[in-house]
């Protein structure tokens, strides 16, 4: 059974490959870390596509009270959206 | 950042835009990335509403962000909808479809692709690398007549 020894060593050292190659793509152990353990999760590709209806959502203006929806901003022109945080 | 201020000030007289502040990608109590202490951008994942308008309005005044903003409810509904989550863009067109959408970021979060989109439909703008030496506003051509005669 000395082949299933060498398939664990391999496998082993792929994932632990895989790692360091994630530590070097997001800036470190701490940082590879966290992308496993909080982003992850969150990642999603989402299932839209170009020429479907664009989604609604309510939205909070800048003063925290008033809201909007995004699709009131949907009229004459296209309508670049972003989306993003600080962090 | 700066390219999506750039983007923002291109095309502004051409399309709309929205910026849509989201869930934060690396908060102090989730991933926090050194980078964020580098910038000295620590905040922890907000957990209520004002908390989230809070650092929308410090984000705006510290990069001085002339664009139209929203900030997705704590039910994180927008995100949802659009996968937005951590930043991505999305262009929608005057009949309300999606017209562009962009890849998740950051590794594929292309705001060239939008302007790409943006320079297709509209022309591209040339813009002078240093506006301070530059005329402030294009020459226009002259009014061929009054609207009132």
């Amino acid at each position: 059974m000395r082949i299933w020894k060498w398939i664990g060593i391999g496998f082993g050292g792929l994932i632990l490959a895989t790692f360091i190659g994630l530590c070097v793509m997001a800036g470190g152990v701490r940082d590879a870390y966290g992308m496993l353990r909080y982003a992850l999760p969150h990642m999603h590709r989402g299932n839209l596509r170009v020429g479907e209806d664009a989604p609604d959502a309510r939205l909070v203006a800048l003063d925290g009270v008033s809201r909007f929806h995004l699709r009131e901003r949907v009229g004459k022109r296209p309508l670049v959206l972003i989306f993003g945080s600080y962090t | 950042m700066g390219d999506l201020v750039k983007l923002y000030s291109d095309y502004k007289d051409h399309a709309d835009f929205l910026q849509v502040y989201v869930r934060e990608a690396h908060p102090t109590d989730e991933w926090e990335m050194k980078k964020n202490l580098d910038e000295n951008v620590c905040y922890p994942q907000p957990k209520t509403l004002e908390q989230r308008v809070a650092i929308a309005n410090d984000f705006i005044k510290r990069f001085h962000f002339p664009m139209p903003f929203g900030v997705d409810e704590m039910n994180n509904a927008a995100n949802d909808a659009y996968a937005a989550w951590p930043e991505r863009i999305y262009i929608v067109d005057e009949n309300g479809r999606i017209a562009y959408r962009g890849g998740m970021g950051p590794f594929h979060y292309k705001p060239e692709e939008a302007r790409a989109w943006l320079a297709k439909r509209f022309g591209p703008v040339k813009t002078p690398e240093k506006p301070a030496s530059a005329p402030a506003t294009a020459p226009e051509p002259p009014v061929s007549s009054p609207a009132k005669s």
